[in-house]
Parts: structure tokens; sequence; C-alpha cells
């Protein structure tokens, strides 16, 4: 297992590499940052000079070298607008995502698994087709459309939903500042439900679906019929024999969920003016603040690394079969 | 009680939780006023500032020697008497006696001479507009107090515009700067204005307290909210009292809510189509016919100015007869009327019939995406009213930080380019100076018309506030009849105020919340 996880850790790093060498290429593409950071009435000698005090004036390959040479020291650079190191200010601004995205997650998995059974269980009834509807629904309204209605709707119209910004709780409670957390946990949660909803309906959908077919699946086995055949109770057969299988796909998703949706929160947290690493990003990539894009996405691309590897990990200890395979290899 | 009743009651609890509690966060309190903004703030450096929400909010937190007006006046602030020296080139201020700074501090000569040297210090690398562009444009050489009260600010040469320049200058102290690394100066701003910060929560919201007059609010806060439609639902729903850069679009919802007005006023951003007259263009399709003065100023009656501003801005704007803001402009100069058939005659008459097809000459038009109000629209419609009078127009629309930025610092747009550029209210020259020489930054169009820079020299010399205006009078009367812009309109700006607040907009993009109040 320890070697597994190591060997697992050392192609994660080709994979940090090669993520930052895209986005810096992506973002070079886009041509010279240097016009973003001087007045519109700069000379070519003020252009010029910016250019030299921001290093845009080396050559490609000697700036990205720069770069991964720091970086190997811990050395994220400084984000070219704010002047503070890239890394300190990404990091302010994750806890507020992870919040979202939590709760997103949350809504994807608390909802998805009732509608999804339920579907599953009453398949070909009205149910199912309005579950299933739903589901297509989610799939396929985008999530800042989504976001502008229910802004509308449950903040303009019916006024009982914030309709913009954010409350901090993870940020006091990691101070310690217990107090200050729990004073605001009614006023976070309440700052979440629309952003929420809006990033987690295609997570939900997709969800949905999936419980319902892993379980029609299931529900089609010899030993679910041999279970009914005994004369078990029907909530038992579903709880003990058929939801405890169906649930290996399901596992698989969840794993993935976090960092999908951590992906996923950009255009949300824009819409929301929710001051978070996706809002952070977008700004940064609008404004080519490379070192600032670069530590966001090497942030992301760690957890999505790590969150993968969890995801192996525990499916190894609930499948026998991957475990036994592990140990061939 | 059943299960179904219990549900029921519990459900009835948490709505009303939820209603009280978001009534309690949506009541603004008496004492504070919430302002939207479209853009996220970076840095509270002094040196560093740049973009003009980022100004807003320092100004609020550093004062300045003077201060300018809505109406572009510039008044007394830190300094109360300014004595400029026979050749222009040394301003020596007398500040005002008791001031200091947030930490406590008191504000003398000497820190206001190490504010500027501090800016203008290349170890510091500051790229924002006080070293990149005011002390270039006065040609800032070195500041020296010369008591406690009273700083010089040395020049390289005499510049006419040099103290509202110098007005843009954020203040601040010595030993509370010494003591900050630049990472620290940046987000813990320490400040001589009416507002210290209380907090800032980077893409969210900055707080600012009042530590001292002029100031009717004792807290201000704003929310950055970078979506237009949103920042119109918090006005609307009464969570935010003003919101900067309202669409178009929005105006009838935020008027018809009852709770907001749209205020709209006219802008000093310039908005133009440039004639590019460098050797460049004349290469290219339509660059030879545009070094005739004749076919630029027909092409001035050629584009329907009205109705683009009805239709595109759902506004009448203030036409444009040159690039001076109203009212410093020439008192005598109406905006060229639309009269395609003007038009029409003065192409044929400067020699651009219309060939067989029905074209006279192809040109390109180069612009930038979402820089402007609706400005793909407006491009758009401008080169469809070219089209009538028989150009064949190629639109070439832009991203704008990445591609046109680029081409606007080579100065290598066009043939024909639409642009607007910043302007302001308290001197003629200082709009004037966009054309200053043909080399300037800002001449994108490279027009190099001798009647125009020639008097710039006599502009310089002149004696008195008659002479001065008169030289300004002729030289806008050649740039009117052949200048190398197609004159459009002054930019408005859309802010959306709360019923609850009293608040004029100006027309200088500034907010400055100083005299707001409640109604």
């Amino acid at each position: 297992m320890g070697s597994y996880i190591l060997r697992r850790l050392l192609q994660s790093i080709v994979v940090v590499i090669g993520v930052t060498m895209v986005s810096f290429l992506a973002l070079q593409a886009g041509g010279d940052p240097t016009y973003l950071f001087v007045s519109e009435r700069a000379s070519l000698e003020e252009i010029e000079a910016t250019r030299r005090a921001l290093g845009f004036d080396r050559p490609l390959h000697e700036q990205y070298l720069s770069f991964v040479g720091d970086l190997v020291q811990g050395d994220f650079g400084q984000s070219l607008s704010y002047r503070q190191p890239a890394m300190e200010i990404v990091l302010e601004a994750l806890p507020a995502t992870i919040e979202l995205t939590l709760f997103a997650m949350a809504i994807a998995l608390l909802l998805a698994i009732p509608l999804g059974v339920l579907a599953a269980i009453h398949r070909g009834t009205a149910w199912d087709g309005s579950i299933t509807t739903m589901a297509m629904f989610g799939q396929s309204v985008p999530s800042f459309w989504l976001g502008i209605m229910m802004i509308l709707f449950f903040g303009l119209y019916l006024r009982w939903l914030p309709i913009s910004g954010q409350v901090p709780f993870l940020i006091p409670l990691m101070e310690g500042d217990f107090g200050t957390a729990l004073g605001n946990l009614p006023r976070t949660i309440l700052h979440l439900i629309l952003p929420g909803i809006a990033v987690g309906t295609y997570s939900l959908a997709r969800n949905t679906r999936l419980v319902r077919s892993s379980l029609l699946e299931v529900l089609e086995q010899d030993y679910v019929r041999t279970a009914r055949s005994k004369g078990l109770p029907e909530m038992r057969v579903l709880v003990h024999h058929a939801l405890r299988n169906a649930w290996l796909p399901v596992v698989t998703i969840v794993g993935l969920e976090f960092g999908f949706l951590l992906g996923g929160v950009v255009v949300v947290e824009t819409v929301f003016s929710y001051p978070g690493i996706g809002r952070l990003l977008f700004a940064a990539i609008n404004q080519r603040d490379i070192p600032l894009v670069q530590a966001g996405v090497i942030l992301l691309a760690g957890i999505f690394i790590l969150l993968n590897l969890l995801v192996d990990l525990i499916y190894v200890r609930l499948d026998p079969r991957m475990k036994l395979a592990e140990g061939r290899r | 009680m059943n299960l179904q009743t219990l549900v029921a009651r519990a459900a009835g609890a948490v709505l009303f939780g939820v209603t009280v509690i978001v009534t309690a966060c949506s009541q603004q309190p008496e004492d504070a006023i919430v302002v939207g903004l479209s853009a996220d703030i970076t840095t509270f450096e002094p040196g560093m500032i740049s973009s003009r929400d980022n100004a807003n909010i320092a100004r609020h937190i550093f004062a300045g020697l003077f201060s300018l007006t809505s109406e572009g006046d510039h008044v007394p602030d830190l300094a109360h008497t300014l004595e400029i020296s026979e050749d222009g080139t040394a301003y020596v201020y007398t500040l005002r006696e008791g001031l200091t700074c947030h930490d406590g501090e008191s504000l003398t000569a000497e820190d206001v001479a190490y504010t500027f040297n501090r800016i203008a210090d290349p170890e510091n690398r500051f790229t924002g507009n006080s070293p990149g562009f005011v002390f270039t444009s006065i040609g800032f050489q070195d500041a020296v107090a010369l008591d406690d009260l009273r700083v010089q600010i040395n020049l390289a040469r005499k510049n006419p515009i040099a103290f509202g320049l110098i007005t843009e200058i954020y203040i601040h102290c010595k030993d509370a700067y010494e003591a900050m690394t630049l990472d620290e100066a940046a987000s813990n701003p320490i400040g001589s204005g009416s507002y210290r910060l209380a907090s800032w929560t980077r893409g969210s919201e900055v707080v600012l307290e009042k530590t001292r007059e002029p100031g009717n609010f004792q807290r201000i806060v704003w929310r950055i909210i970078p979506e237009a439609s949103t920042r119109t639902a918090e006005l609307i729903s009464g969570n935010a009292d003003i919101i900067t850069n309202v669409v178009p679009e929005q105006v009838e919802a935020i008027n018809g809510s009852g709770r907001a007005e749209v205020q709209v006023v006219s802008g000093t951003r310039r908005m133009y189509l440039g004639f590019s007259l460098s050797e460049g263009s004349r290469q290219m399709p339509g660059g030879e016919a545009i070094q005739d003065p004749r076919v630029r100023r027909a092409l001035q009656y050629a584009v329907d100015v009205p109705t683009i501003c009805r239709q595109l801005l759902s506004v009448e704007c203030e036409r444009a007869t040159g690039l001076v803001n109203p009212p410093n402009g020439h008192p005598d100069l109406e905006p060229y009327p639309y009269d395609p058939s003007i038009a029409e005659v003065l192409l044929d008459e400067a020699g651009w019939s219309r060939g067989s097809d029905g074209i006279r000459f192809a040109i390109r038009l180069q612009a930038g995406r979402a820089r402007y109000v609706n400005d793909v629209n407006i491009v758009l419609a401008i080169s469809q009213y070219l089209q009538d009078v028989g150009l064949d127009v190629e639109v070439d629309l832009m991203e704008w930080a990445s591609v046109y930025t680029p081409l606007l610092h080579a100065r290598s747009m066009g043939p024909l380019f639409f642009l607007g550029t910043g302007g302001g209210l308290w001197s003629p020259i200082y709009d004037m100076t966009d054309m200053a020489e043909v080399g300037s930054s800002t001449n994108y169009t490279h027009w190099d018309d001798d009647r125009w820079f020639s008097r710039w020299v006599d502009l310089a010399e002149a004696s008195t506030p008659e002479e001065t205006r008169s030289i300004i009078d002729e030289m806008l009367q050649v740039f009117y009849d052949d200048g190398p812009w197609l004159h459009l309109y002054f930019q408005p700006d859309f802010y959306g105020v709360s019923n609850r607040i009293d608040w004029a907009a100006r027309r200088d993009e500034r907010v400055f919340l100083f005299e707001a109040g409640l109604k």
C-alpha cells in the first residue's frame, strides 16, 4: 500500500509540472501581459520599464524555468496585481470555496440518493418519470442561468435569501474563534443556499440518474431475487442487499465530485459575487496575473490528485477484487 | 399532535427564522452606506493604484494636497495655498496645521515630500497611475520639505496642467510606511483622508470607518459585485445604496422598482472613431482616402450619432465637437448633423465616387470588445452607416486586453478604429494633451497638422486667460474641421441610487461619498 501511494505521488509531480506548463503557455498565448499594468497614456519607454520590472522582458523558457526553480523551493512568486505572495492569496480564498463545494456536494448527495432510489423502485411510474425529467433538466440547465433565475425569484421577488456575498465560517473556525464561527453559521448557510444549488444541481441530477440506473441493475441480480424468494421484507432487500452493491459506482463518483464541483464554481462564484478561489482565478486570468493563476491551478490540481488517490484507496477497501488485483501487481 | 402537523410547524418555524435573519441582514444601518462596484480592488499601495474603482476607494483613505470638485474646480485639502515659481518648475504648497495620519502620526511637509519621492523611487518598481502617468506627464524631479508646513515639488519643465495632476497623488506618512514592507503597505493603508480601512475581504468587500470630516456616514462598505444583474438585484432589494456601471437594459427595471433610480450622467470619456494617418495605414485599403481632410469631414455627416445613443445606450448623449469636455470646449461649434447626402457629395468632390458596385473604397474598422457600454453593437452600427454612404467596411472586433491594447500602445490600429479616452473637467488643456505632440503616446492617429501642433508653444507662453482661451478655440476649430477624429459622444455613465440616499453622480467617474447623506 505504501509503495503504491508513493508511486502515485511521484506520478502526480509529473501531472503538476504538466499543468503549470499548459497554464503558463496558455496565459502567454493571450499576449504580452505588460499592457495590463500600464496606464492608457503610458509611453513606450514606460511600457518597456514596466515590462522589465515585471520580468516579461525575459525569454519565455527562462521565465518558466525561473518559476519552476522557485516552485521547487516552495516559492510560488508574488501576485502581479496584489503584490503579495500568490499562494497566500489563493489560500485566503480557498475556505470560502470549500464551504461552497461541501454545501453543493451535500445537496448533490443527500438528495440524489433518495431521489434515485425512489425512481428505481417506482420504475415506469409517474414518480420515475418526474424524477428523470427533473434530472434531465438539471443536467442541461447552465449553472449561471439557474443562478440568475434564483436570484430574481428567491432573492428579489420573495426576498427570502441573500443575493450575493459570503459570511465566513471556516476561517474563524480555523483561527480557533469558535464563538464567531458559530455566530456566523446561520448567515453562512443562508448565503450558501442559492450558489450551492446553482453549483450542485448538475451533480444532483447526474447522481440521481446514476443511483437509479445502478440500483435498477442490482435489483435484477439473482441474489436479490433469492433474497426476495426467502421472504425478506422489501425494505431489507433494498437496504441490505441491493443498495450495498449499488453503492460502489456512486462512491467512485462521489470521491471525484468534490474536485469536479471545485472546478465548477468559477462562473457561479462570479454570478453570486462569492469571494472564492474560482472568482479569484477568473479575475487573475483576465488580469494575466500569471503567478496567481499558477498558484491557484497548482493548488486545485493538488487537491484533485489527492482526491483521486483517496478514491482509489477507498475503492480498494470497499471492493476485495480490487485489493486482489493490487496484490497481484 | 400528528406527524403532518409537526412537520408543518417545524417548516413554519424554519421559514420564520430564515425570514427574520434575512430581514435583519438586509436592513441597512443609518450610519452606513453600501456601494456595489463592478471591478475588484487589487491594492492600497498608493504607488500601485491605477483602476478607477480602486482609486475611488483610495481617495477616501488618502487625501490630496488639493481636491477636485464635481464642477472641476480645485479646492484646498491638506494644503491651503500654492505658490508657483516664475519659470513654472517649482510648486510650493503650504499645509494646514494639525494634520495627522490614521495612526496618529503628525502629517508634515516631510511626509508629503516622502510621499512623492517614495512613489517615484525606481527601487520600489511601482507601476500605478501616479508614477506611470502623473509623474511622467509633469516631469517630476523631486520633492523637498522647506520647513514643517511647506513642501516644494520640482518639475523638469513648465506644465500648464501640473497643478491638477499633482492633486492625484495620495499623501501618506513617512514613519508608518518606512516601518512596513511593500507587501504590508499594499493591504494596510495608513492614510491621511477622512476614512481609514477597517477591513478588506479580497474579492468581496472593503469597509471604511470615518476618522474625521468630511463624511456623513460612519461606515462606507464597498462591495465587489462583478455581475451586472446581481448588482441591480442588490440595489433593488435594498442591500446596496449605490451601484456603478448599470447596463442600459436594466435601467427600466431599476426605475420601475420604486426603491431606486438610475442617474445617467454624461461622462468625461470621449468616444470617437479615429482615422489612423500613419504611413502603415496609408498602405492599407482605405488608408489613402482618409488622408484627405475632405473625406474625414464627409464621414462626420455619415453617422447618425443621436440614433445610436437612443437605440443602443437608451439616452440622449452629449455630442462631441472635439476632444475637450463641455463646458470647456469651443463655445461656437455645433455637432455635425447626420446628413448622408452631404457626406455623399463631399466624398464625390474628394474624388471618391461610387464604383459600378456602389463601393467608394474599402476600409478596415478595428475595435476592442467589452470595454465600453454596448461597444460591439455601436461599432456595428457605425460600420453600417459608413456602408450606407458607399464604404466597404471590414469590422475587426478584438479582445481588449491582450489583442487591442498592444495595438493601442504601438499606435498601430486602423485605418479606422473605435476608442474612448478619459478626459477631465478641470482644464481644456488636459483634454487636449492627447495630442500634445505628433509622437504622443495618445496620438493614436499620427495626425500631424501644423496648425494644431505649432500652437502648443503659443499656449505655453500665453500671458492671460483670455489669450489662452483664444488659442485653445483656434486649435479646436482646426480639430473640428480637419481633425483625425470622427466625433461621436461623451460616454454616458449609469449609476443606480437607492431612494434613501441623497447623492449626485459626477461626470468624471469619481465616486466620492463625502457629501452623500440620507434623504
